[in-house]
């Protein structure tokens, strides 16, 4: 008895407590991130956070989605698989879809999670995960630009092509996570269907006093070409190392946020750098407005923020096609026929289908430095690669 | 009531041999059973997660306070043998051996042999000479973690399905909340009897001082040893619990920093006491989330970039001053007030053998 | 093999200015400082930050960074560690876990995430050197190599010749004794830990200017425990011959070995330092009873 008095007034403090905010604004789009902003991974991930801050700030002010604001909570799950769980355990409660960014570790806990409470998933930021390809699972969606398998293809077709008819000698340099081995076994042995010598992968530690030793490695097998796939820190320490020791061959990697500062302060004419962004130095009206808008809003240069802007836009345009009120079930429906402009920022259009929640089609350029010029220029324009 | 007071003897066997031994106690043990029995009535997902959490991170602590805290053989690398659980039920349930029945025994006798050997170098080496053998061999079970994983080609960990008894499914978070919260009580109580055991004397004796330990009889060699495989064979099953508990096993979460968290929970909670690597567990574990709250109901805009870094900061900062200014640890904290309470108007306790 | 030679001097420059650093440390408190790593990524921040006061002013910026590190070290050993005496070792361990996250925090704050390079503000390149037989290493590889010949010289000079120099190694012997005989030991110890955070920020001003800046360079000092045990705890005269060890094998294991050893290769050397000689290549045995 004493327990449903208790209850009820409960009840009514709540109702008094709730009223005066719902008359006075519409209720919002709840989405919940879980992303690296602190720990030792944080420099690939806290990017995409700040973007998708400046992002929906601006969507806000200008009146929201459908006449309702998105709110979007955070949380900092450091690149720790429990805590990344606790965080999606807190913001499942109540949210329209969940963000991820951060690295792969935390990816098993999040979806558990999820799954259990039917909510959309979006990573934006870390790698694809194998749940968004074609067969794609109901609820993973994945707007980041890499992508494990195709990366590889699309690296190794370039090498073919620029060697041309000459048969090359083909060098990997992975860090020493399953993700970067893994891809980079895989790319080893394409490399072999396309008719290219290899070299078994060399594996490098994320914390090698020294790069010496494993260029050296490369070196003296006679690499013409090093692709590297892995975090940044050991793409570019590989290809310094060569670089020093006098290599002579060309290296390509995949350009992560800092690629665009590393190719200008290199000035080296033999690395190429793979990537889905466009890179800032294009100087595309996007560009310009994103640079305008996070100016003293981040604690990143503008062109970081590619990343996690490309993702807040095929929210916002979920989010736009879902209406109100919106739901999860709803949600999923319109992230999985949604197609979006990005601008310029990518190569083409991001495009989802029932079965393909990663993209219709992938777009590809390689930068590199040109020594003539004093300045980045692209090695031709996008490549378009069908997911499939 | 007044237990240090004096004047409250123990009139008979059975009195001695309890392990709550006042009425009092009695009650405020009913109490927080019956609280946490019926904390899923009213707490949402996120905070039964947070209490289950702690109670696996006690339970871990409890497997080490007995390593470090009553035989204090201290290691640096218990988060290798939490790894070592982990992945034996990982690679088990690869080759399609997923009952429970299997992984677990399977899991126990992989901590058991791996605490000998990682044992074994505590026969010549103390202090930190043997934390630092310790963590060298964390750093070899993580290596070949590593290449157990990439070798599967499990480059997001291993999936674990939820564990299958018969016709039974062991899924969701309030089942996993009762489970985690009995067992960790099952090992405290576990833990609380084995320091009145023989070898809990034994290991104690060891402790405080090897040589005279030694000289009154105890084979030293043996129950350091037998302390290291106890500790391990337990953080075992508890890796393999995490495995279910999760779903996933990553070679990513078993780094040093585990370890160090695990030495912090005991520690801070009180070296050597079962109630304070509970405790300790429930402090680390949850003091992260206790500064997102507070942050969260102070900071006008929570989400701005420093306040990330700045939480961080703060949870190492309460760190150091809790270790700075209370170094008997949340025990001791405890133990004052306890005393204070039960003495008061005194100040002091009686001259008598502290309990 | 010339190649390996040269890197291996490089690696171990780095290493035996770490081991330096755990050795120092240890001699005051018997303390293992785990934030060792972290001091090295605070050496380079600060040289960030005084390129970027003082840029194109490397006479400055070098000088006032390395000051700054050694500031650093009388600051923990006042704030954090003078009190911790007399507690359980772990305990002040643990405080040196919690120096590490509270640096980390402060540089992430400070200085964001982001990577960085301060040779850019200090306005000085890296250009390769061709060294005998073959080999090559950039400039700042031999600026490793000459500051760890540097800091180990003077070091030894400075111990074996001068009053203070003396009255470190009496204290670091036995501080009891040494303050018997009236040796201010809390200001030795103070010392002691100017030295090691100046090592480690000496450490990380070269590395960060050789390879990069970021906030989790700290991983780097995990690695060096294993030449501050090889070589003995209490022993600084064994830390060069240690780090020379721990790095041969690394770069070997590399080169000729599995590579994949490499990163688990300075914990080996620590495992079978332990099995047979515990006590390091140059430490006292009757250190294993002390701690």
């Amino acid at each position: 008895m004493r327990g449903r008095i208790l209850s009820a007034a409960v009840g009514v403090l709540t109702l008094v407590a709730a009223h005066p905010a719902a008359a006075q604004a519409p209720e919002p789009y709840r989405v919940g991130m879980t992303a690296a902003i602190t720990g030792p991974f944080s420099a690939g991930y806290a990017p995409t956070y700040e973007a998708y801050r400046t992002y929906f700030k601006r969507v806000n002010e200008a009146g929201g989605i459908n006449g309702h604001p998105v709110v979007i909570t955070y949380e900092d799950d450091r690149g720790e698989p429990q805590r990344a769980a606790a965080a999606a355990k807190k913001l499942t409660d109540g949210a329209l879809l969940l963000i991820n960014a951060s690295i792969s570790p935390t990816y098993k806990p999040v979806m558990t999670e999820a799954e259990a409470s039917k909510t959309p998933l979006l990573f934006g930021g870390g790698v694809c995960p194998r749940e968004a390809f074609p067969p794609a699972a109901p609820l993973i969606f994945c707007t980041t630009s890499f992508g494990s398998k195709w990366d590889s293809r699309m690296a190794l077709g370039f090498i073919k092509e620029q060697s041309g008819t000459k048969k090359v000698r083909v060098g990997f340099a992975a860090q020493d996570i399953p993700l970067s081995r893994i891809e980079l076994e895989f790319a080893e042995q394409h490399a072999r269907e396309l008719g290219m010598d290899t070299i078994p992968v060399v594996v490098v530690p994320g914390a090698a006093s020294d790069f010496t030793p494993f260029a050296q490695n490369l070196k003296d097998a006679g690499a013409d070409w090093v692709f590297s796939w892995a975090p940044w820190g050991v793409e570019i320490g590989v290809f310094e190392a060569l670089h020093r020791i006098g290599w002579k061959g060309n290296y390509i990697l995949y350009g992560h946020q800092p690629a665009q500062d590393e190719l200008t302060r290199l000035r080296a004419p033999n690395l190429h750098a793979l990537t889905g962004n466009a890179m800032f130095i294009e100087s595309l009206p996007i560009h310009a407005e994103i640079t305008k808008l996070v100016q003293g809003q981040t604690n990143h240069p503008a062109h970081y923020m590619a990343e996690g802007w490309t993702s807040a836009m095929v929210l916002e345009a979920g989010l736009r096609k879902c209406g109100w009120p919106c739901t999860r079930e709803k949600l999923a429906q319109a992230l999985s026929s949604v197609s979006v402009d990005t601008r310029g920022l990518r190569g083409g259009p991001i495009e989802m289908t029932a079965d393909n929640h990663y993209r219709r089609a992938t777009y590809y350029k390689v930068y590199r430095w040109d020594a003539g010029k004093n300045a980045i220029v692209s090695v031709g324009g996008w490549s378009k690669l069908d997911i499939k | 009531m007044a237990a240090l007071g004096g004047g409250y003897f123990k009139t008979s066997y059975e009195a001695d041999l309890a392990l709550v031994d006042t009425r009092l106690r009695r009650v405020a043990l009913g109490a927080l059973v019956v609280a946490l029995l019926v904390l899923p009535r009213f707490a949402s997902g996120f905070v039964l997660d947070l209490v289950s959490q702690a109670a696996f991170a006690a339970i871990g602590a409890l497997a080490l306070n007995v390593l470090t805290g009553l035989a204090g053989q201290i290691s640096l690398g218990h988060a290798g043998f939490l790894a070592a659980g982990a992945f034996t039920t990982a690679a088990l349930v690869e080759r399609g051996l997923v009952s429970p029945l299997v992984t677990l025994p399977a899991t126990a006798l992989v901590g058991g042999v791996l605490g000998l050997v990682v044992g074994m170098p505590s026969l010549r080496l103390k202090g930190l000479y043997l934390a630092l053998g310790t963590l060298a061999m964390h750093h070899v079970v993580l290596y070949a973690a590593g290449e157990m994983q990439a070798r599967a080609g499990g480059n997001t960990g291993f999936t674990i399905p939820p564990p299958r008894l018969g016709g039974l499914v062991f899924r969701g978070t309030v089942a996993w909340y009762y489970a985690l919260v009995v067992l960790a009580a099952l090992v405290l109580l576990l833990v609380v009897n084995l320091q009145r055991s023989r070898a809990g004397r034994a290991w104690m004796a060891i402790r405080d001082r090897d040589v005279a330990a030694a000289s009154v009889g105890i084979d030293v060699a043996r129950y350091k040893l037998s302390a290291f495989v106890w500790s391990s064979v337990v953080t075992a099953l508890a890796g393999a619990l995490f495995a279910y508990h999760r779903g996933f096993v990553s070679v990513e979460a078993f780094g040093f920093f585990v370890a160090v968290e695990y030495i912090a929970m005991i520690i801070i909670g009180g070296l050597g006491s079962a109630l304070g690597a509970v405790l300790g567990a429930a402090f680390v574990t949850l003091l992260p989330y206790v500064i997102d709250a507070l942050v969260a109901g102070v900071s006008p805009d929570a989400a701005q970039y420093y306040v990330f870094p700045a939480k961080f900061g703060a949870f190492g900062l309460l760190m150091a001053l809790f270790l700075l200014f209370e170094p008997l640890g949340l025990v001791g904290i405890w133990r004052r007030v306890r005393n204070w309470f039960a003495l008061w108007p005194f100040r002091h306790r009686p001259l008598r053998a502290s309990s | 093999m010339a190649q390996a030679l040269a890197t291996t001097l490089v690696v171990a420059s780095l290493y035996a200015l770490l081991g330096a650093g755990y050795v120092l440390v240890y001699r005051a408190s018997r303390v293992l400082n785990l934030a060792q790593g972290d001091l090295l990524t605070l050496g380079g921040y600060f040289l960030f930050a005084t390129a970027a006061t003082f840029p194109g002013a490397p006479v400055l910026a070098l000088p006032l960074a390395a000051a700054l590190s050694a500031l650093t070290g009388v600051l923990v050993y006042v704030a954090l560690m003078r009190p911790m005496a007399g507690h359980p070792v772990f305990a002040a361990v643990l405080v040196t876990v919690t120096l590490g996250i509270l640096l980390r925090a402060a540089i992430v704050l400070v200085f964001t995430d982001r990577t960085r390079h301060p040779l850019q503000n200090l306005g000085l390149s890296n250009p390769p050197r061709p060294l005998a037989g073959g080999a090559v290493v950039s400039t700042f590889d031999l600026v490793m190599v000459g500051a760890a010949v540097a800091f180990f010289a003077a070091l030894f000079v400075f111990l074996k010749v001068s009053p203070l120099g003396i009255r470190m190694r009496a204290a670091g012997e036995r501080a009891l004794l040494a303050s018997q005989r009236g040796i201010n030991f809390h200001g030795v110890f103070a010392l002691s830990w100017a030295l090691s955070a100046f090592a480690g920020g000496l450490a990380g001003m070269i590395y960060s200017s050789n390879v990069r800046l970021e906030p989790s360079l700290g991983i780097l000092g995990l690695r060096a425990f294993a030449v501050a045990l090889v070589g003995g705890l209490d022993s600084l005269g064994g830390v060069v011959p240690a780090a020379l060890l721990v790095a041969a094998v690394e770069v070997a294991s590399v080169r000729w070995g599995n590579p994949l050893l490499s990163d688990v290769s300075p914990f080996l050397c620590l495992l079978v330092m332990l099995l047979v000689r515990p006590w390091g290549l140059f430490g006292t045995k009757e250190e294993l009873e002390r701690v």
